[in-house]
């Protein structure tokens, strides 16, 4: 009787929760947790919260106007102007301006910028290149130049990350646990959930737990771990390819010889990256971009050829080498795996953890894929190395000439693209991915919301 | 015989026309096979096409045959001779177009020749069932659509920041003027907004959180120009209008009451939660009994004049308030939470358009009829291509507008009406 008592009360919640909603509803507490800081860390999950950048990258990868509203081009895109959106207010209750934007964007890239000057006309942005910059506008979406304030009207320095997001810090935020409050007047609309509490440093073990005793209504799912979160029936959202896993072969040094550089492309395994370390979750490619984004990649073989790496190398000397990585986990079997290929390929490679100042010979990187304009999203990978690649003519062929030549050079090598993902509790609707798989936080928002 | 005679007539002089009529994969067979020949010059070549495009693989040999036929044009045999070069075709795609990709092999050299063609749009295939609802595209647009009031001669489209005047042309609906907004507090993330022609008829009046603004039409005959004025404002908004109800004569009950709403205004006006994305639940005038805040409410015409307030509720219900009754409708799980009223004249005459509940990429609409407290579906659903994002009635309520956010962040605005089996 007990029981059949239970599974009607069981049958009437459910019936309950089945009512149907599409509209979101406001407020209630969003809790996040990720590995990083998000701040500094590549997922940048909490500056995209509290900064906004001149332009923004959309869920279809599709360029949106953010801080500015429109943006022309002169000069054969050697100057474009940017008109500020107007009455927006930084967290502090400080005005946008124009001279605002400016000290922001000339602290961002500290002189090493994709323009050689940047100036305020008006309420407009004004940039200026020696060279043509006909992706700028895609440029500006990336998160290194999104705004803060980079100086309070009174001299005095603002704390980290004042800026005109969707959320701003709370008083007692800390950094193991970001706490951001809604910002009521934001010029895109106020945020579903009132708070999103943000733990950082936290293990992909201590995450998942959190999830399943509902501590935690969003956590990551590495790609390695992908397929374990769906033996476990967990609720996963994945972004498409929004990283490119890297080689970098530093073309000076011990591997200036390029047929050295040619002779190590041929001696990565990346079949087996992807099906023992990756779990099959990433896509094997030779190319820069993604098949989806260029429909070209297939010219770009992928597989080892042991013979062809011996081949190159001939009788050329090689002192030992070193392979950086960083991180932990996928990353440092990723490296030690390539060190054993080249290993079988004559070379003494060394996988070590990476530190900021070093030079490795070979160093495993994890490179942004933004974007749905495949010559922009070309420009911001190779600017994320710091390499100067403008590819001015869109169309495939003279793209896919650009990546074939920069390529020819054995300097990068693609491995694969692997895509973000998230787990969510219950709790979580109309949770999206943008295009370069950070969670559009501030559009979720939660079914128990009062 | 004859008629034999007439078919073979018919078939002579539809021959060379069916012959002669350029298929989709010509023109790039055209542009790509003279690449290669100009990379390759006259002679002999192996060729291979592999597909990893959405084509049909069914295509695949016509496309090879136009492809050889092509290089033949221009001097390329294609053979299977051991010494003669080699050229994969490769049907690819990307996110925006197709891409054919030709690998020509000379000796130890590949060289690459490409070509990009338009992708195919997919055609929804027709619903089928009794009651049948269509839809017409009306307006696409890069910003949120909010609402969209459409006249004779003119369409007036809402968005967050804007107000958009169309005026008719040969080619469908162009953009006449464009009324910014700005300087507005910050619309909510989920943004609402309601266009309802005034008492006269003439141009248009929009509710937005905090804010009304009236529109006029331009004169007749002169270089007139609209005249738009916006003003602050907290008033409620016509959140339930319905169709004028010919009642017999009745005293009305008490004011405040449905049946007085349903006869006398035809229009219930509800307080909207600004910051939010919802009514209150407060309105004007009353209906007897205390309502929770919803998304969309609706009246319900009902027999003898009087008249039902249908509320979609911001927990998920569905409830009906009626004879001063709050209750809940069943058969409503299916529900969203849009709905609007369509005046069909089919069955019961009058339904009511509901959005799907789901949170699949492509959203629905479907017609329903409650002749008590059980909403009973009048129709298949109607698939929608994106999340309806506003639906309402127009104003003479034989249609209903949805606006629709598409997987490409457009944002369509489709008239559907029903047709009676």
């Amino acid at each position: 009787m007990f029981r059949r008592c239970a599974i009607s009360v069981f049958l009437a919640l459910v019936g309950i929760c089945a009512w149907g909603r599409t509209r979101p509803h406001y407020g209630g507490t969003l809790r996040v947790e990720i590995a990083g800081d998000g701040i500094t860390s590549s997922d940048a999950t909490v500056l995209h919260l509290l900064l906004d950048g001149l332009t923004r990258f959309g869920a279809d990868g599709a360029l949106q106007p953010a801080l500015a509203t429109n943006w022309t081009a002169d000069d054969g895109s050697h100057r474009w102007e940017f008109s500020l959106r107007r009455g927006v207010q930084f967290h502090n209750g400080d005005p946008l301006t124009a001279d605002r934007v400016v000290a922001s964007l000339n602290l961002a890239c500290n002189g090493d910028c994709p323009w050689t000057q940047v100036h305020a006309v008006g309420s407009s942005v004004v940039f200026v290149g020696d060279s043509p910059m006909p992706n700028l506008p895609w440029l500006l979406a990336e998160k290194q130049f999104l705004i803060s304030l980079a100086g309070t009207a009174d001299g005095t320095a603002p704390a980290c990350c004042i800026g005109t997001g969707p959320y701003q810090l709370a008083a007692h935020s800390s950094p193991q646990l970001v706490e951001l409050s809604a910002n009521e007047g934001y010029w895109g609309g106020r945020a579903f959930a009132d708070k999103i509490e943000v733990a950082t440093g936290k293990s992909i073990r201590d995450q998942w737990l959190d999830l399943s005793l509902g501590r935690a209504d969003v956590v990551e799912v590495p790609a390695e771990d992908l397929r374990q979160a769906q033996q476990q029936r967990l609720t996963v959202v994945v972004s498409p390819a929004a990283e490119l896993l890297a080689l970098k072969i530093a073309g000076t040094g011990a591997l200036a010889n390029p047929m050295l550089r040619a002779s190590i492309a041929q001696a990565v395994d990346r079949s087996a990256l992807s099906n023992v370390i990756f779990q099959k979750q990433g896509e094997i490619t030779a190319s820069l971009l993604p098949q989806e984004l260029t429909g070209y990649a297939f010219l770009f073989p992928a597989d080892r050829d042991l013979d062809k790496a011996h081949e190159l190398r001939g009788g050329l000397a090689c002192p030992p080498l070193t392979l950086g990585y960083e991180g932990d986990g996928a990353m440092q079997l990723a490296a030690q795996r390539i060190a054993l290929n080249l290993r079988e390929a004559g070379f003494d490679v060394q996988a070590v953890a990476l530190k900021a100042p070093q030079h490795p010979d070979l160093a495993l990187r994890l490179l942004p894929l933004h974007g749905s304009d495949p010559a922009a999203a070309m420009e911001i990978l190779l600017h994320a190395e710091g390499e100067q690649a403008t590819v001015a003519d869109a169309s495939p062929a003279a793209l896919y000439r650009a990546e074939h030549d920069f390529l020819a050079r054995s300097t990068l090598l693609p491995l694969l693209d692997l895509p973000r993902a998230y787990a969510l509790g219950p709790r979580v609707r109309d949770f999206v991915l943008l295009a370069d798989g950070t969670p559009d936080l501030a559009s979720a928002s939660l079914e128990d919301a009062p | 015989m004859r008629r034999l005679g007439l078919i073979a007539a018919i078939t002579t002089l539809l021959a060379p026309a069916a012959i002669a009529a350029p298929g989709p994969w010509d023109q790039p067979a055209a542009a790509l096979a003279a690449q290669i020949a100009d990379i390759l010059g006259p002679g002999q070549a192996q060729l291979s096409v592999r597909n990893l495009s959405s084509i049909p693989n069914e295509s695949i040999p016509a496309i090879r045959r136009i492809l050889e036929q092509d290089l033949k044009q221009r001097g390329v045999t294609v053979s299977g001779a051991e010494n003669a070069n080699m050229v994969r075709v490769t049907l690819s795609a990307n996110a925006r177009n197709r891409l054919w990709v030709a690998e020509i092999a000379e000796g130890n050299e590949t060289q690459v020749a490409m070509v990009s063609l338009a992708a195919d749009e997919p055609q929804p295939a027709p619903a089928a069932g009794e009651l049948l609802l269509r839809s017409e595209p009306v307006v696409s647009e890069p910003e949120p659509v909010l609402a969209a009031l459409e006249g004779a001669n003119n369409l007036v489209v809402l968005e967050p920041d804007t107000i958009v005047i169309y005026a008719h042309a040969a080619q469908g609906w162009q953009e006449q003027t464009r009324m910014s907004l700005e300087g507005r507090a910050p619309m909510a993330r989920d943004p609402r907004g309601i266009l309802e022609p005034p008492a006269d008829g003439a141009g248009f009046e929009a509710w937005l959180p905090g804010a009304h603004c009236a529109g006029s039409w331009p004169q007749t005959g002169v270089s007139a120009k609209w005249i738009v004025a916006c003003n602050p404002s907290d008033d409620p908004w016509p959140a339930a209008p319905a169709p004028i109800i010919q009642s017999p004569a009745q005293p009305p009950t008490q004011a405040g009451s449905a049946s007085a709403a349903a006869n006398a205004p035809a229009i219930l006006k509800a307080f909207y939660n600004a910051a939010r994305d919802y009514f209150t639940g407060v309105i004007s005038p009353g209906v007897g009994v205390d309502l929770p805040a919803f998304y969309a409410a609706i009246l319900l015409p009902r027999a003898a004049g009087s008249g039902a307030l249908l509320l979609d509720t911001i927990d998920g219900k569905v409830e009906l308030a009626e004879n001063e009754k709050l209750e809940a409708v069943a058969g409503a799980r299916d529900w969203g939470s849009d709905l609007a009223l369509l005046r069909s004249g089919c069955g019961a005459g009058t339904q009511v358009i509901v959005t799907g509940s789901g949170e699949a990429a492509s959203d629905s609409l479907r017609a329903y009829e409650l002749p008590a407290l059980e909403a009973a579906p009048v129709s298949p659903p109607l698939a929608m291509n994106g999340t309806v994002t506003a639906l309402w009635s127009a104003p003479d309520f034989k249609s209903v507008y949805a606006a629709a956010r598409t997987p490409e962040n457009q944002y369509e605005v489709v008239r559907v009406s029903a047709l009676c089996n």
